[in-house]
């Protein structure tokens, strides 16, 4: 062991060593000098009033009289510029008319006419808003204090005493929006207020199914992921002013702060991405292999530099922003998982300009799944699955219980591993080295986890030699569920702007065609890659052991159920299988648990049957299971509404 | 003749290595994601700050203190609140715990003629932010007019608001963000591929043997420029197109591709120069990625930046100030790439 650690220390020492003289000293010395121009740029600018983050800057066209107390309003507004009004043409050079109703030297009355189209009642609205900031304005010189700001708010958050519901006046929303977010955010809301009042009354007197009892076991031992009771300092102290200085909570700051952790990376993961693909052009990666040191060594060993350097301006950045060691620990995940992404797409590309687009694709892709998350941190729980909400909550001097840190960061330190784990894979002299299209080093990196069933000696084996072959069938399947559950949670989100008729449809396909390919891909790898024999006999054998992983991998983690994402109605729609059984009758409780794995390897044999014929049968096959689990779904969907 | 050949032969090697690999595709598939993910954003916000934007959402405020009648005036005009009045601050406050009101407000007149207004909201719900955006409105409503009714101690009485209109903020932040996000991301993408072109020329050898084919080295150059500025205004276009069939309508089409082709061409150059200067592809693309953002952040910030031309283009409101900005950065744009090339052709890559 210590062995080891030596030989993965000395890799990272001589990695260190060359990327130290990747990067030398005149590219940072001229990296500094582009950024000390824009810095100097910047702040001249700022100096000379021209420079404004104002992206929306004059987009609206406003026609007023030049001696107008309006006029000055639109000159003050950036996003409004003055036009004459002789000469305006509405929806032409105008989008808006102003006519103020002068009458001996002050102004009474005022009308406006927009175009009429979007882009004029945008304008009229953006016009109300400037009229109103320049009142502030006017009332902010005047001498009388108490007849400009007549009233002073006193502005406090407080926690209801009781969970009884007397019909919320919000919630009477729910059936006005009714399509999308609002609706949806209306719902959680609710759902969590149910959750509380059940568990005061100790449950609420029908069967619990198991999939309840487990749901109210895992909310009950460490309370941290039923709605987290953030206090008063959440929103900061209760503040004092005028009705125009009160601010919606919103963790805006701490939020960007939050970002901040994330910049770095992308520059990270552009080094590494190139350490790792260098060793791959011109075969220079070969004399490192045919050391006696393991791939996982070398990899292990290249990887550590740049985990130490994260760490390092992880702490630095945490320090800076005024952060503790729980942003640390939260972001360190953050960054395994980006480093390990990008090993995996530096594994598989192709070359340089390849990589690029995988590097981008990794940046954005993890980028917006730790920050959206981050944004909704006040809001519900489910903003727990990214590790940055964690570092919103240290910003904000906020306790975070241990189950709550764990939650956050546990799947995606998995996921990070899992993926290491599948780059290893192609970490060897034949894929290394050659020109494989991404998909087929991608099902080689798969192969490489399975072995063999059926073939020649089959028949000779004992139940237990081939149950030993069929289980890593089913634990690759199990593997795959943490990136099932991101690629659903990213459905759902993707999917949450449009109407609930349009988007719980093309929902249920989305995640049934997600949890079909990742059943049964590793299978068609097996079958190509010439580890499965292919017979019918053997899709079915390893189609059953995959759906057995899959089915068993799900109710072990209970992860959905235990964030509340279910309380979401497209939540629901997406992971109905496991929610919402009380009202049912015993045995029709149990026919649903057993259900979805029947449901799994009935399907996952479809596809396994064409995965064993040919690349043609297995995508029509598979397209088939899709169909059957969406039916299956809708079915559900159908009993529970 | 054969110039032009040897450089559309150069222009078409490297598509076809793009199309080998598909990496277009991803390319394509990561600006969707972008342009996907930006707008669930902003329903989402928008929904919670604007819950009048969706329409429906109406705060029940519990009433109280002996202001309490003007807040209900002012009630009467906000579309999003309502006031039931109670007795005392017990009774509204007895009544919010019940889950009867959303909000308490407890009015009171000072001695000093003002007047102060105790608000609690409930803590640590997704209706918090809606129920504070709600009672915001309310407030200023009141503080309007109890400034009205105080105008004759006001040196300037403030002006009259014109009248509420229904808007969805979605519309400025489509033509103001998304627009420019998305017109400008295969610039980005098409410098970066330049980089890694010549960088990995460079690196395999490759590079000598193309020298060592009857072109010239200004003109490998122009062949793979003319490959990336090439990709570059399709795909601006068709989320331009996509746009319009989304019922966004986009203005002045031409001139925001002209605009973002001359900008590719001008992110190009600076591509071809680093590769040029930087010892190695990991330095170059470093210096690139720095290099991008001080541009476009820089270029940002200004005032007349292409952001903003890009903006006020698509949303029609061009004047002639945008189209001389466009002019602008085509010849930019030009001098840049010109200037670059020639020191290129004479220099060569030096490493």
């Amino acid at each position: 062991m210590i062995d080891r650690l030596r030989r993965i220390l000395r890799v990272a020492r001589w990695e260190t060593a060359r990327a130290g003289g990747g990067v030398d000293r005149r590219t940072l010395l001229a990296a500094l000098a582009l950024l000390l121009v824009a810095g100097g740029v910047l702040g001249g600018g700022l100096a000379a009033g021209v420079v404004g983050l104002d992206v929306d800057r004059d987009v609206y066209r406003v026609a007023v009289d030049g001696d107008s107390p309006y006029a000055d309003a639109v000159e003050e507004a950036p996003a409004l510029t003055r036009v004459p009004v002789d000469g305006a043409l509405l929806g032409d050079t105008a989008d808006l008319v102003v006519f103020d109703g002068e009458r001996g030297g002050a102004v009474e009355t005022v009308a406006v006419r927009a175009s009429d189209t979007r882009k004029g009642e945008a304008a009229a609205a953006e016009f109300r808003e400037a009229v109103e900031a320049h009142n502030e304005r006017l009332m902010a010189v005047e001498e009388n204090r108490t007849a400009a700001f007549p009233i002073t708010v006193t502005l406090q958050y407080i926690g209801r005493t009781s969970g009884l519901e007397e019909g919320s006046t919000l919630g009477g929303d729910d059936g006005g929006s009714g399509d999308s977010s609002g609706d949806a955010g209306g719902d959680s809301f609710g759902g969590g207020g149910d959750g509380d009042g059940s568990d005061d009354s100790g449950g609420d007197g029908s069967g619990l199914s198991e999939d309840d009892t487990a749901d109210g076991d895992s909310e009950g031992d460490d309370g941290g992921f039923a709605v987290p009771s953030v206090g008063g300092a959440a929103f900061g102290a209760d503040t004092v002013g005028s009705p125009g200085s009160i601010s919606p909570p919103f963790p805006f700051v701490s939020l960007l702060l939050a970002f901040v952790f994330l910049v770095p990376m992308n520059f990270l993961i552009q080094a590494y991405g190139s350490s790792v693909l260098d060793e791959r052009t011109n075969r220079r990666g070969e004399p490192l292999l045919v050391t006696p040191l393991s791939p996982v060594d070398i990899v292990a060993g290249k990887t550590l530099p740049y985990v130490a350097l994260a760490a390092v301006v992880t702490t630095l950045i945490a320090v800076a922003v005024g952060g503790g060691a729980l942003s640390v620990i939260a972001v360190l995940p953050v960054a395994l998982t980006f480093l390990a992404a990008t090993f995996v797409g530096a594994m598989f590309a192709r070359s340089f300009k390849e990589l690029t687009f995988v590097t981008v694709g990794v940046s954005v892709l993890l980028t917006t799944y730790a920050f959206v998350p981050a944004i909704f941190t006040n809001v519900t729980p489910v903003a727990l699955v990214s590790p940055l909400t964690l570092v919103v909550f240290d910003l904000q001097g906020e306790a975070v219980s241990v189950g709550e840190v764990l939650f956050s960061t546990g799947p995606m330190t998995i996921g990070a591993a899992l993926l290491f784990g599948l780059g290893l894979g192609v970490y060897r002299e034949e894929d290394m080295f050659t020109q494989k299209p991404v998909g087929r080093k991608f099902l080689d990196a798969l192969a490489v986890r399975l072995s063999a069933v059926g073939g020649p000696n089959w028949g000779g084996r004992s139940l237990r030699a081939r149950l030993r072959a069929l289980a890593p069938v089913a634990f690759l399947t199990a593997c795959t569920i943490p990136f099932v559950f991101v690629a659903e949670l990213l459905a759902v989100a993707l999917l949450f702007a449009l109407p609930v008729t349009v988007s719980i449809p093309v929902l249920l396909v989305t995640i049934a065609f997600i949890e079909e390919l990742a059943k049964s891909i590793h299978l068609y790898a097996g079958f190509e890659r010439g580890a499965f024999a292919r017979t019918d006999r053997v899709a079915v054998a390893v189609g059953t052991a995959s759906a057995v992983g899959f089915f068993l991998a799900e109710k072990a983690t209970a992860v959905v159920q235990a964030v509340g994402l279910t309380e979401l109605y497209v939540g629901r729609a997406a992971f109905g299988s496991v929610a919402g059984l009380e009202g049912l009758p015993p045995i029709a409780v149990a026919g649903l648990f057993v259900a979805p794995l029947l449901l799994h390897g009935f399907a996952t044999t479809v596809a396994a049957v064409g995965a064993s014929r040919s690349r043609t049968y297995y995508v029509l096959t598979l397209a088939l299971a899709t169909l059957i689990h969406a039916a299956y779904n809708f079915g559900v969907v159908r009993v529970y509404a | 003749m054969r110039n032009r050949d040897s450089r559309l032969t150069i222009a078409g090697r490297e598509l076809s290595g793009l199309r080998a690999e598909k990496t277009i595709l991803l390319a394509i598939a990561i600006q969707l994601f972008i342009a996907a993910f930006s707008s669930f954003l902003v329903v989402g916000l928008v929904s919670m700050y604007d819950p009048g934007s969706l329409g429906g959402a109406e705060v029940e405020v519990a009433g109280a203190g002996d202001a309490v009648s003007d807040l209900e005036r002012a009630a009467n005009e906000v579309g999003g609140a309502s006031v039931t009045r109670y007795e005392d601050a017990g009774a509204a406050r007895l009544a919010f715990d019940r889950n009867a009101a959303d909000a308490v407000v407890v009015a009171n007149r000072n001695d000093d003629g003002g007047i102060s207004a105790t608000v609690t909201a409930p803590d640590a719900t997704v209706e918090t932010t809606v129920i504070v955006v709600q009672l915001r409105d309310l407030l200023r409503t009141y503080e309007r007019q109890e400034r009205a009714d105080r105008a004759a101690s006001l040196s300037e009485s403030p002006l009259p608001l014109p009248e509420r209109t229904g808007t969805s903020p979605y519309f400025t932040f489509t033509y103001t963000v998304l627009i420019p996000v998305l017109v400008f991301l295969p610039v980005f993408i098409s410098g970066s591929l330049v980089v890694d072109s010549i960088t990995e020329e460079i690196d395999e050898g490759t590079f000598e043997l193309l020298l060592v084919a009857p072109v010239t080295l200004g003109e490998i150059v122009d062949g793979k420029a003319l490959a990336a500025v090439a990709i570059a205004p399709g795909q601006a276009l068709l989320w331009l197109l996509l746009l319009r069939v989304n019922g966004t309508p986009v203005a002045n089409v031409p001139s925001i591709l002209v605009l973002m082709t001359a900008l590719t061409t001008l992110v190009v150059a600076l591509a071809i120069a680093i590769s040029a200067l930087a010892p190695d592809r990991r330095a170059a693309q470093f210096l690139y990625s720095i290099g991008v953002l001080v541009l476009f952040g820089g270029a940002t910030a200004m005032a007349g930046g292409p952001a903003n031309a890009v903006a006020r283009l698509a949303i029609d409101s061009g004047d002639a100030t945008t189209t001389a900005l466009v002019v602008a950065y085509v010849g930019i744009a030009a001098v840049a790439y010109v200037g670059v090339r020639t020191l290129v052709a004479e220099n060569g890559f030096e490493k």
